[in-house]
């Protein structure tokens, strides 16, 4: 850590030239939940650290125009308490409330949830359920748009390039026809890291299905879409055979591993039967 | 949660402090996070100190290089074995009695074989701590990995490797033998077998291992640590060379103990470099260094054979128990005898068989952990009574009504209670709190109901002829001292000595400061292990502030011209017995007492006052205690406890008499399991014990909610998950223990029976209170899902594997 160089940016314009100026050795901390751990523990040395803690405009909640839109430095803990995200997207909401413990939740920020791409990563699965585009910020002061089912590439391997950064979330308002659930199985009732979990929306006209979005998390190396489920369901009437179907579906799409926190058979077990729960609870 | 108390009518009246719910004079300063802790205390000058260890779990150490460390900038000093003068040496289990046989044997620093990953290897005293921890990297150690042995079971084969240097893995067996065993199970209507496996758990106190040295203008070196027992001063001494009262050991509050700070943690090692350097050093552990590299609660193997007739007596007992004692000695042994003692639970059984071993492994070594042995046979014989209660069609607690040991019973060992038995009385009442069962919520959850009682020992055992001392004085303003050099592992033990002083000089708890924890300047109290200190620094205690009454008693007698006997002191008064009386009449909150304990209790005193003002029957302490200073008359008292001592058992039969006396309790739970993803809500604890005497029953039903909570843990989370000797889970993110929103309602009821060896007929609780958690919560998951979870942690995996889903 000795060698490390830190710098703390005011404004996007600044925090913009530091990472295009220092794009092959800038690591970007906001609330070091994930960063100083592993520091810590020997797993990262970086150069230099580009602390966003000082970026106002970086930190927001705001409903606007059909979207609603959250800055990537937004805390865990302002998510989890903002009238907004508790309307709009309630599942976004309660994932938030379930993640770590306070203390990480005051300083965890949804950007630093994402760009870590952990396959648990709680906020990454009513996210993904909820169609979210992730806007980042890359060198020459251009921005871009990625939808976040394409920002994961694999374990810990996400879409950002050299010197880009996360600046925003963003997120279609769902219509009232649509609603949602998440469940998250840990192994205690908080403090836990997910062992499986998944979060629906589901968009009804009457008894059909019009839209279904599915996302599981801990089941792969990366929080994933399941489409295959999603196909299953949509524009058909959800029955209890169609259940049985998606809950065989989902566990030939996910590829969880065995760790000290649960077995794979677990997982893919406890995954089927979070997915049908979820079902059923959107619906009622 | 409210304590209920019961049975506190005939005993209660005559005491005036004792029985109280006092606040803890301790309690506000950690409120407001005042109360300093061992790393809390800096010196100029000082150092940091930083522990190289292992990387290897087995393997041999070939060189050790600190070249490059040293030369590192702010280094000051290196130390590896070579420079320690005893290396080899004991934990010294008996304080105040050395006894043969073994002795916890460990080596300071790692030397010729490596045991366990995470033993200490070399140290360094640096000006920084990131100087310290840089240092570290720099030594260069060669190992040559050895393949070890990581399962106890393997362990004890002929020709499995040795962990050590001696011939065998198996550091010591017991044997229970009573009866004729094959009888027994000949008269069996009903026989089950059962394996059952229990884990390594951690302490997980809030504050890790931890502590600040320095050498004394006297020359002493002087250590102030986060300790269970400032006596090893002596076992520091021997490691330098030095005469005993040339270190000395001093223990501030403690935050959190439950036996994992019964051995030396970091005082040798501060100590050794306070000696080369000269300079104060502080060393605190990393969490990861507290759950990989200090000792833990052993996991166990338990085959249990338990038969019974159709009425449900229980005739045949055979158990045998194996412990992984990891890569050294330490506490396994005493930990195992106390398994073996208690394998059979509380219950009357006519024909027994224990054998019971414990063995060298290259995992991290195990030794004190709350319960002491106690928490892993309960797991497997009350298991095994619910599984008999079940093909007999008995209820869990009609099994056990037939069966409990009662006063004047003897145990497996031969040893006869003849002290207070109240386990059936803790078992019905359990029940009847537990109150109606709870509606299912939706169909896949089930709703469970477990019970388990356990007995288990306060004092240590009596071979090792334990003692304690306090010292009692009264000023000359009539306020009192106590010394004592108990260590405040925060179960309330500095306050109760407090409290028993109150009570026998007459005068508010407010007026009682009590000085603890000093090896040079408190009268040596032993360990605050073995749920002893209020059972033995309570007697002691009790034993001093006596002869300091007698003697103001005497003198007062003089003053108002009768004898002592007709005496009482009371309020900073002495005065003739029956001349005061209380005003029943007239109540009032007691400001010291006027604290809302969960807006259903209020502390009410009766306020006395004298019926008549004759000045010839009452005289102020305050005078009487001016009196005796002018004659020279002492008002001070070191008093030695001795509890009552035995000669070693005999090791062929198990016959004998291990300990004073025994804590009984009983706990019930109350569970809702979802069957479809195996997940277990604990909805209600219910915890019943004969305390003896509550000496303060806000402490007491302290310990019997955290007790629960520590043994809802073992039962629920708790693991430390290791492969080939390295561990998995060395983080608090791995190793899980309860949240607050894990913690259920937890309902304390005490009984006070008066009948243990306490002061004031107090028996002890702190460890009793965790042992029969997991197995009232396994037997609660059983009644729920009619399968059974023989390994403990309870985790929704193992449920829905025994449900057959996966």
């Amino acid at each position: 850590m000795d060698n490390t160089e830190y710098l703390r940016p005011s404004n996007l314009k600044e925090l913009g030239q530091i990472m295009a100026g220092h794009k092959n050795r800038a690591t970007v901390i906001a609330g070091g939940t994930n960063l100083i751990p592993q520091m810590r523990n020997g797993g990262k040395s970086p150069e230099l650290i580009v602390d966003i803690g000082d970026i106002q405009d970086f930190s927001f909640i705001m409903e606007d125009d059909g979207f609603i839109s959250i800055g990537a430095a937004t805390t865990i803990a302002e998510i989890a308490s903002s009238d907004i995200v508790s309307t709009f997207s309630p599942i976004l909401a309660s994932s938030a409330r379930e993640l770590g413990n306070p203390l990480i939740r005051n300083r965890a920020t949804i950007g630093g949830n994402l760009a870590n791409a952990s396959p648990c990563a709680d906020t990454a699965l009513p996210l993904l359920a909820l169609d979210a585009v992730i806007r980042i910020l890359s060198p020459g002061d251009k921005t871009r748009n990625v939808v976040l089912n394409n920002f994961f590439h694999g374990y810990r391997f996400t879409d950002l390039g050299k010197g880009e950064i996360i600046t925003r979330i963003i997120f279609p308002k769902p219509d009232d026809e649509t609603t949602g659930s998440q469940i998250k199985i840990g192994l205690r009732n908080a403090a836990a890291i997910s062992v499986a979990s998944i979060a629906v929306m589901l968009t009804m006209e009457g008894k059909i299905c019009r839209k279904a979005r599915i996302a599981a998390g801990s089941v792969a190396p990366i929080p994933m879409r399941v489409s295959r489920v999603e196909q299953l369901l949509e524009n058909q009437e959800i029955s209890a055979t169609l259940l049985e179907q998606c809950k065989a579906i989902m566990k030939k799409e996910i590829s969880p591993i065995s760790d000290i926190r649960g077995s794979a058979e677990y997982r893919s077990y406890v995954t089927a039967v979070i997915l049908e729960r979820n079902i059923q609870r959107a619906l009622s | 949660m409210i304590a209920k108390r019961a049975d506190t009518e005939s005993v209660k009246a005559e005491y005036r402090v004792i029985g109280k719910p006092l606040p803890r004079h301790d309690a506000w300063g950690k409120v407001y996070g005042e109360t300093k802790y061992s790393n809390d205390y800096k010196l100029p000058n000082m150092l940091y100190g930083k522990v190289l260890r292992s990387r290897y779990a087995a393997a041999r150490l070939l060189s050790i290089d600190t070249r490059d460390a040293e030369k590192l900038p702010g280094v000051v000093s290196v130390m590896t074995a070579k420079d320690v003068q005893n290396n080899e040496t004991v934990t010294r289990f008996g304080q105040t009695h050395a006894v043969g046989g073994f002795e916890g044997l460990y080596r300071v620093l790692a030397d010729k074989k490596i045991r366990f990953k995470g033993e200490a290897v070399a140290l360094v005293a640096a000006e920084r701590r990131d100087i310290a921890e840089k240092a570290i990297d720099l030594i260069k150690v060669e190992y040559e990995p050895l393949e070890g042995v990581f399962d106890p079971v393997a362990a004890m084969q002929p020709g499995a490797y040795q962990v050590g240097e001696d011939k065998s893995n198996v550091i010591c067996s017991y044997k229970v033998r009573k009866g004729n065993i094959e009888e027994g199970f000949a008269h069996a209507d009903v026989i089950v077998e059962n394996t059952y496996r229990v884990p390594m758990v951690d302490h997980a106190y809030l504050e890790p291992e931890s502590g600040m040295a320095w050498l004394d203008d006297d020359g002493v070196i002087t250590i102030r640590a986060a300790t269970q027992v400032i006596e090893h001063f002596r076992g520091v001494a021997d490691v330098l060379g030095l005469p005993h009262n040339k270190v000395r050991v001093i223990a501030p509050m403690v935050g959190g103990g439950f036996g994992g700070k019964e051995d030396i943690t970091v005082e040798t090692y501060l100590a050794l470099l306070v000696w080369k350097t000269g300079r104060p050093v502080s060393l605190t552990y990393t969490r990861e260094e507290s759950i990989i590299a200090h000792g833990k609660r052993h996991p166990y193997i338990m085959r249990y054979k338990t038969g019974a007739t159709k009425d449900g007596k229980l005739v045949a007992m055979e158990a045998e128990l194996i412990s992984d004692a990891g890569g050294y000695v330490y506490l396994s042994p005493w930990v195992l005898l106390y398994s073996t003692v208690q394998a059979t639970g509380p219950y009357d059984i006519a024909h027994v068989r224990v054998d019971t071993h414990t063995v060298l492994t290259n995992n991290t070594f195990c030794s004190a952990n709350r319960g002491f042995g106690g928490p892993q046979p309960c797991f497997a014989y009350e298991s095994q009574l619910d599984e008999l209660a079940k093909q007999l069609n008995l209820s869990p607690l009609e099994i056990r009504k037939r069966n409990y040991l009662h006063t004047g019973d003897a145990m497996a060992t031969g040893r006869v209670l003849e002290h207070r038995v109240e386990t059936e009385q803790t078992a019905e009442k359990v029940l009847e709190a537990l109150g109606p069962p709870s509606k299912p919520k939706s169909p896949p959850e089930k709703i469970g109901r477990g019970v388990a009682s356990s007995m288990t020992s306060y004092g240590r055992m009596m071979f090792l002829h334990d003692t304690s001392r306090s010292f009692v004085s009264l000023d000359l303003d009539g306020s009192v001292t106590v010394r004592c050099g108990v260590q405040d592992i925060g179960g309330g033990q500095a306050s109760s000595l407090a409290q028993i002083a109150a009570e026998i000089l007459g005068v508010p708890l407010s007026d009682v400061n009590v000085y603890i924890g000093d090896s040079a300047l408190t009268p040596l109290a032993g360990t605050t292990t073995a749920t002893r200190q209020l059972y033995m620094s309570g007697n002691a205690t009790l034993k001093a502030a006596r002869v300091v009454r007698d003697n103001l008693l005497k003198k007062a007698a003089e003053i108002l011209n009768t004898s002592p006997e007709n005496l009482d002191l009371k309020d900073r008064e002495i005065f003739i017995q029956n001349h005061r009386k209380d005003t029943l009449g007239l109540k009032k909150t007691d400001p010291e007492c006027n604290v809302n304990y969960g807006g259903t209790r209020k502390a009410v005193v009766a306020v006395e006052t004298c019926v008549d003002d004759d000045s010839d029957r009452v005289v102020a302490l305050e005078d009487v205690v001016k009196a005796c200073a002018a004659e020279g008359m002492p008002l001070f008292n070191v008093a030695q406890f001795n509890a009552p001592t035995r000669e070693l058992i005999d090791f062929k039969t198990g016959q004998g008499k291990v300990f004073a006396d025994f804590t009984f309790g009983t706990q019930a739970i109350e569970v809702s399991v979802d069957e479809e993803t195996g997940k277990v809500t604990v909805l209600k604890i219910v915890s019943c014990y004969d305390v003896g005497q509550a000496i303060n029953p806000l402490s007491a039903e302290g310990q019997l909610e955290g007790g629960a909570l520590y043994g809802l843990g073992y039962g629920m989370m708790e693991n430390v998950i290791m492969e080939k000797g390295i561990t998995l889970s060395p983080t608090l993110a791995e190793y899980l223990i309860p949240t607050a929103v894990d913690a259920p309602d937890v309902e304390t009821i005490m009984i006070e029976s008066g009948g243990g060896v306490g002061p004031f007929g107090a028996k002890g609780i702190g460890e009793p209170s965790c042992v029969p958690t997991a197995p009232a919560l396994a037997n609660a998951v059983s009644d729920a899902l009619g399968v059974r979870i023989y390994e403990l942690p309870i985790t929704p995996e193992k449920i829905l594997k025994a449900l057959g889903k996966i």
